[in-house]
């Protein structure tokens, strides 16, 4: 307890003075090297072409959030209705799983072509891709978790008769919820994956592209560093939306699992 | 209080598992409505599945079991092994739970869990989460749930077996204490004759493989049992007779 304070200082010290040294080191080396920035340009010029291209950037980082979010939402809705289909029926489990299984063992990348051929509104071919690759681990983690509700506690909702609803909505649920949100954290990730890469295959057009579109057109138009910029807003998003699920899960968590750290709930 | 009269027998009951061990066999046995029963035995000699059946929770293989006119398995409170809390839920909303599954409302629900918690000497801790609680009070907390719904029979499975000896006498002593308040009936299982013979009125010692009735015995003890009981020679000596029996019962396994 006496160490967490100092726990946290160095967790946030340590990566920190990492990253500063390593973006001083790449500097150093794109200047003392004179790297014409059309191969590789320095932190600085990317941080100044960030600032500058704010306007159409920002543009594409709200079209791929979007994206993003409504997937991972579509994802967390119907993979947590589904594991709940499980939990009331094996044989419903044992009938669909292995389906479950193929849509995420096939690579996206090896499937979105088809998506976008077939749908014509390239938001929702997005978004159906982006969907697929998120979808499985919310699925898989909540079925689990449905299935570990405590045998003692089945047993007492047996013996006050608590009905099939009551069971689910008292008992299976709540005991999902750990794990749940565990998939949601690894889902959140790997929907932002799903809609760069199904842009990547979509290709450029269209006015209203994200930041994956960017990344092609500057490509092309040899411009790096706005590239790097670009870059640099899909990792940041993807640190932001790790660490909003982190934050949901510690709120939900916080005053039961053993996740959850601090011993103050005596109230 | 019809006291005397069984609120449950069992004749003939039997429970073979799936696996095909023989776990009880030939069960015949009588619960008074009032008695405090203690089903003593070495471990694996089927009491615990015999509670659960006389709980509904498994069936058995073969005999029946009968319950005294206008009772139902409704009214019956099981305290497991372990406290078997909901984690997520406060104190107050692991105690209203059986009373909210039954359709009573929240209000009226959380007037009589507090209550049952202050008789179980846990005022105050009503909006703690599990986590918050030592192993002792988490066993109260189970037993203020398993008495929330005021049943006839209570059935408690070595509840106090994973404690503290100081915790256990306490917790001994308070149940005790609450049986002879609402003389509630119970069926108590354990494998320690001390407790056995500290709480029961009758003491019916299960031999094992396959899980069957070896000998009752009456215990003798004034009215209010206290501590002082526990270091009479009275005590001592009934212990040696149930000690003796439960040996008894173990070697003729053997």
């Amino acid at each position: 307890m006496k160490n967490a304070p100092q726990g946290l200082w160095l967790r946030i010290l340590a990566p920190s003075v990492i990253a500063l040294l390593f973006l001083g080191g790449w500097e150093a080396v794109v200047r003392l090297n004179d790297i014409p920035p059309y191969i590789l340009p320095g932190p600085l010029l990317v941080a100044q072409t960030l600032v500058q291209d704010w306007g159409t950037l920002s543009v594409s980082l709200l079209v791929t959030l979007k994206i993003t979010a409504m997937a991972l939402a579509v994802a967390a809705g119907l993979g947590l209705l589904l594991a709940i289909l499980f939990a009331q029926s094996r044989v419903l489990e044992l009938s669909l799983f292995p389906f479950a299984v193929i849509l995420q063992v096939t690579p996206i990348v090896a499937i979105a072509p088809l998506i976008i051929i077939w749908v014509n509104d390239v938001t929702i071919s997005l978004l159906i891709c982006a969907w697929i690759v998120a979808f499985f681990p919310i699925l898989s983690n909540t079925t689990v978790g449905l299935r570990s509700a405590d045998h003692n506690l089945i047993d007492l909702f047996k013996l006050y008769r608590a009905s099939r609803w009551q069971t689910l909505w008292r008992l299976l649920l709540p005991s999902a919820l750990p794990y749940f949100l565990a998939g949601l954290r690894i889902s959140g990730g790997l929907a932002l994956i799903g809609a760069i890469v199904a842009e990547f295959v979509a290709g450029t057009g269209g006015n209203a592209s994200g930041l994956a579109s960017r990344i092609l057109e500057a490509g092309y138009q040899l411009q790096i560093p706005r590239m790097f910029a670009a870059l640099v807003l899909v990792s940041g998003m993807g640190i932001v939306i790790f660490l909003a699920l982190t934050l949901l899960s510690h709120l939900l968590l916080r005053h039961w699992h053993d996740s959850a750290m601090g011993r103050d709930d005596r109230r | 209080m019809n006291l005397g009269a069984p609120l449950v027998s069992l004749r003939g009951v039997a429970k073979r598992y799936a696996t095909g061990t023989l776990a009880l066999d030939g069960i015949d046995l009588a619960v008074r409505q009032g008695d405090f029963l203690a089903l003593l035995g070495p471990s694996g000699c089927g009491k615990s599945t015999l509670l659960r059946i006389m709980a509904g929770l498994a069936a058995p293989s073969a005999g029946a079991i009968d319950w005294a006119a206008g009772e139902g398995r409704g009214d019956v409170g099981f305290v497991f092994q372990e406290p078997t809390l909901m984690p997520w839920a406060t104190v107050l909303r692991n105690v209203t739970l059986p009373l909210e599954l039954a359709g009573m409302k929240r209000a009226e629900a959380e007037d009589r869990a507090a209550e049952w918690l202050a008789r179980v000497e846990l005022g105050g801790f009503e909006h703690a989460y599990p986590r918050a609680l030592s192993g002792g009070m988490k066993m109260r907390v189970s037993i203020a749930r398993a008495l929330v719904t005021r049943p006839r029979l209570l059935l408690l499975d070595e509840p106090f077996a994973a404690l503290d000896e100081i915790t256990r006498f306490r917790l001994n002593n308070d149940l005790l204490k609450l049986w002879q308040d609402e003389r509630f009936t119970v069926v108590f299982v354990t494998h320690s004759v001390f407790e056995s013979v500290f709480l029961a009125e009758r003491i019916v010692v299960m031999a094992p493989r396959p899980g069957r009735i070896a000998q009752s015995l009456e215990v003798t003890a004034p009215a209010r049992r206290g501590e002082e009981f526990r270091t009479s020679a009275e005590y001592a000596a009934q212990c040696r007779t149930v000690s003796h029996a439960l040996s008894a019962a173990m070697g003729a396994a053997a």
